[in-house]
């Protein structure tokens, strides 16, 4: 049996009256790249959400490497080894796309304020190991040659990229990709899935939320599919293609088409 | 420390706790409402309570003249006046907020700038508005000609109570039983419950959002002018930073009750208008301010969704 | 203006080591001669008509450039508003006032303690408030300068409304006197305060604490989730501003040797503030200008010296609106060429 690096039991996410999510339980192993789909308002970004602390599940438990994630602060969380993208690009827009990495770089540094002010050797040591990782995360998508434009400035797909550069910057053992190609075109998705797969073989876990079919089926290990907060199938790709519970939830009709 | 009066004054304390406490309700519901639509506080609130005590001054002394040698009116004139008056005000306080409005978040809104510039825009409005008011009135109070012969209407217990301590519990109670009427059952009403929930659900059920924030700030605006015109009939003078400390005190009656929370306002209210009256008996009443302080700082602290208000919405990302 | 900016950080990269130390050298010198300024004929338009020029230059615009660029670290470079500023000021000033008076300190070792009663308090009231949305910080805050005069004023052991009279200057040092006639020896204290301050807020903004602090204000969701632990650095902040406004107020309170209730009122919580938003929020130039235009102009033109306030407010809608970024915008650190180099590499 592969380790199972994150699992949620049982859990229930409720907001006014609506179940995001709902008695789900969901697993992912360490070290593969496992897809997390569903229509629109499924509860996808939600499992994202619950993960990293942003909310509060109603009930439930979640496991990363097999301790409770709850009750943790959000960047204890980050700090334990989860790093995430937004589904809406969520920069810090005012800084360079290297200092965008950098203040993820900076999660696991041990100097504070007063090595910055007098140039302590460790802050400085820090600093420059921090510069240099992040040069190395904006090569490792490609978009080093921005390094010093502002995130606001960059174009969209670049925004994305840096994102998943930002996320890997805090050095986790799971990142979650929330749409990571939404709005690229096909040669862009393409370039995107062996990014993600250069990602998985670096030694990160990812776990990713995708609409794309074909650019999921070609990547994933193992796909769970949302519906209306339930979770109605979770296999390898070839089986949840052909699921009609699958089918029937994203046609919304009963169909034997594929 | 002198704890006896709690025993040996407590009618009069409670009952002018609940006179001043409903002077917060009414205040607190300009900043609830607003917070409710915006997720942002009306730092000009204060003011808005300080224009409606000097409408109800100048409608008084200006319009009406009467002049302080006037004698008291009685019957049917005196009701008919305060109620003219007690309109003045509310359209004084209401207006102005309506502006407040479009001076100081409009633009900022449909340009989507950050909190922050927001929250200086209306800090500016706020000192905008005292500060002319202060040289206009050379920072001197000014007091209003008193229309009621202040005499003792009944008496509850050991306690007398006066015929404008009367007036302000009933017409405070009235009101916000008014406007929590209006807001649960009319359109506009359900409207304005609708954009706080959630503005884009809103804008989607087709709600437009400009004329419905300007609404909000309207009813926010005269619910405060009334408010200030219930503490003139009491307290007789204004000045031009009088909105300040009552404007704390409001919008802690706010947090208290849970802030975007119409009924919260209510008990939030009167709790820290009886607990400031009581804790001033012992303490000293020019500790008030920093006894009001406090309870908002432990609030925060402690129950930062309010003693009896649902949880305010949680950030979305 | 814009350009302004530009152009000054274009000249200042192109430049190598000898020259910048060369340019700061001479700037420095230039500020530290200023008090001169108004001896000659051709420069005595600079003299004030109720206070002397040299005065002026301590109080208000160095003291109002100090707190300035301590504000700023808050509101500017960490998007945390304070409106009670004024009541680190305060404290600063009763505790050279108290200890002044009551012990035997002077003004240089009582300047350490009334930084760090400032930044206690600063600690105090930041922790449980900091948590919240910062619309709470900005009203708590606003109570917070009120509560810390209402307590002086009702305080007898620190001379409620009367105040402390009395306060003694500081003791001669490096051949300088500091009394009422004295008031270079003020400026060239005020002046090593401000520098010390600009050179701590650079080191901060290139490193870690500044790359945390714009993170939180420009989204501070997104911040905690890259593992920014953003309650420990807005207290930083936070508390950083309160020591360098208690070091004004120490200073303040051993020039003026008295300090009362009504000189800690909000009004200069928002003088304050203006000079940062004025300036430029987040850009130490700006508002070190904006400190300097706001704290001058009123004193060298009496008839806005009553309308200030009026002035400010106005300002403060005005500038939000029309130009959010001040008068000198923050940095745009876009390196020169950034954008024509990234043009020749192709998406991928
Ligand atoms: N903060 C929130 N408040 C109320 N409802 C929410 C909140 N976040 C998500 N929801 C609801 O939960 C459901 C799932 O949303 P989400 O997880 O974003 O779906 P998706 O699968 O498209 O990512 C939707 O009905 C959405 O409206
Ligand atoms: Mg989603």
């Amino acid at each position: 049996m592969a380790e199972r690096i994150l699992e949620l039991k049982n859990l229930t996410m409720q907001f006014g009256g609506v179940k995001a999510l709902d008695n789900v339980n969901f697993h992912v192993n360490r070290g593969e790249i496992c897809a997390l789909i569903g229509p629109n308002g499924a509860g996808k970004t939600t499992v994202f959400n619950v993960v990293t602390g942003v909310y509060k599940p109603t009930s439930g438990e979640i496991d990363f490497k097999g301790k409770s994630l709850l009750g943790l602060k959000r960047n204890k969380i980050t700090e334990t080894g989860v790093a995430r993208t937004f589904q809406n690009v969520r920069l810090f827009g005012d800084m360079t796309a290297l200092e965008n990495v950098m203040t993820a770089t900076d999660v696991h540094k041990k100097s504070g304020l007063v090595g910055a002010l007098f140039g302590s050797p460790r802050a400085r040591r820090e600093e420059k190991a921090g510069r240099a990782r992040a040069h190395e995360l904006l090569e490792f998508m490609g978009i080093d040659h921005r390094a010093d434009q502002l995130g606001k400035n960059l174009p969209y797909g670049d925004q994305r990229r840096l994102e998943i550069a930002r996320a890997l910057g805090t050095e986790p053992e799971i990142v979650l990709l929330d749409e990571p190609a939404a709005g690229f075109n096909p040669a862009e998705k393409v370039a995107l899935a062996d990014t993600i797969r250069k990602i998985r073989d670096a030694g990160y876990t990812v776990l990713l939320i995708e609409h794309d079919m074909s650019l999921i089926m070609g990547i994933s290990d193992r796909v769970s599919v949302l519906d209306f907060g339930k979770k109605i199938a979770d296999d390898i790709p070839s089986v949840v293609q052909n699921d009609p519970k699958v089918i029937e939830a994203y046609l919304g009709v009963p169909s034997d088409a594929s | 420390m002198n704890f006896s009066v709690l025993t040996s004054q407590f009618w009069p304390l409670l009952i002018n706790g609940l006179a001043v406490g409903l002077i917060y309700v009414l205040i607190s519901l300009g900043y609830t409402m607003v917070y409710g639509v915006l997720r942002l506080i009306n730092f000009a609130n204060s003011e808005i309570f300080m224009v409606g005590t000097f409408a109800t001054v100048i409608v008084t002394r200006d319009i009406f003249k009467y002049t302080s040698a006037h004698e008291a009116l009685h019957g049917f004139r005196l009701i008919a006046t305060l109620l003219l008056i007690l309109l003045a005000s509310m359209l004084f306080s209401g207006v102005t907020a309506v502006l407040v409005e479009i001076v100081a978040y409009r633009r900022l809104r449909s340009k989507g700038t950050n909190r922050l510039a927001s929250l200086i825009s209306a800090i500016g409005t706020s000192i905008m508005i005292s500060e002319a008011v202060r040289i206009l009135t050379k920072s001197a109070p000014v007091p209003t000609p008193r229309l009621l012969n202040k005499f003792f209407l009944f008496t509850i217990g050991s306690v007398k109570i006066r015929i404008d301590t009367f007036l302000v519990i009933i017409s405070a109670a009235l009101i916000f039983f008014m406007v929590d009427r209006f807001v649960t059952k009319t359109l506009l009403g359900k409207a304005i419950r609708a954009v706080s929930m959630s503005e884009e659900t809103s804008k989607l059920m087709g709600v437009n959002l400009n004329r419905v924030i300007s609404a909000t700030f309207l009813i926010g605006g005269l619910v405060t002018g009334a408010a200030a015109f219930l503490y003139m009939q009491v307290y007789e003078t204004t000045v031009f930073n009088v909105g300040f400390n009552l404007g704390l005190a409001a919008f802690t009656a706010a947090v208290l009750g849970g802030i975007g929370n119409i009924r919260g306002a209510f008990y939030g209210g009167l709790t820290l208008g009886l607990f400031e009256q009581f804790a001033s008996a012992v303490i000293g009443g020019q500790w008030k301010s920093v006894t009001v302080f406090t309870v908002l700082v432990l609030v925060l602290l402690f129950k930062p969704n309010g003693l009896f208000g649902e949880a305010i919405q949680q950030s979305r990302v | 203006m814009i350009n302004l900016r530009d152009k000054g950080a274009q000249l200042w990269e192109g430049w190598n080591r000898p020259k910048r130390v060369t340019f700061a050298v001479i700037a420095v010198a230039i500020v530290g001669l200023l008090p001169f300024g108004g001896d000659f004929s051709f420069t005595s338009i600079l003299n004030t008509p109720v206070s002397s020029y040299q005065s002026v230059l301590v109080y208000p615009v160095g003291m109002f450039v100090l707190m300035a660029l301590g504000l700023n670290i808050v509101v500017g470079k960490s998007g945390l508003l304070d409106l009670g500023y004024v009541a680190f000021f305060a404290i600063g000033a009763y505790t050279a006032g108290v200890l002044g008076i009551h012990t035997h300190l002077n003004t240089w070792e009582i300047l350490p303690i009334g930084m760090g009663m400032a930044m206690i308090a600063g600690v105090l009231l930041g922790l449980p408030t900091l948590r919240l949305r910062g619309d709470y910080l900005a009203i708590v805050t606003l109570g917070f300068g009120e509560i810390v005069r209402i307590v002086a004023l009702n305080t007898q052991s620190i001379g409620a409304s009367t105040g402390i009279p009395s306060i003694p200057t500081p003791p001669k040092t490096f051949g300088l006197k500091f009394d009422i006639v004295h008031n270079n020896s003020y400026f060239w204290v005020v002046l090593i305060l401000i520098l010390l301050v600009i050179w701590m807020i650079r080191r901060f903004t290139v490193r870690r604490p500044g790359r945390a602090w714009e993170a939180i204000r420009q989204d501070e969701d997104v911040a905690i989730l890259m593992g920014v632990p953003i309650l420990r650095y807005k207290v930083w902040s936070f508390s950083i501003g309160a020591a360098i406004g208690g070091a004004a107020g120490v200073i303040f309170a051993s020039k003026t040797q008295y300090v009362a209730p009504n000189m800690f009122t909000f009004n200069v919580s928002v003088l304050i503030l203006s000079c940062v938003v004025f300036g430029g929020m987040g850009n130490i130039w700006g508002v070190i200008v904006g400190g300097v235009i706001l704290a001058y102009l009123p004193e060298r033109i009496r008839f806005i010296s009553n309308a200030r306030q009026l002035v400010f407010g106005i300002a403060l809608v005005v500038i939000m609106n029309v130009r959010p970024d001040g008068l000198l915008p923050r940095k745009k650190r876009e390196k020169l060429g950034a954008v024509k180099e990234a043009k020749e590499v192709p998406n991928g």
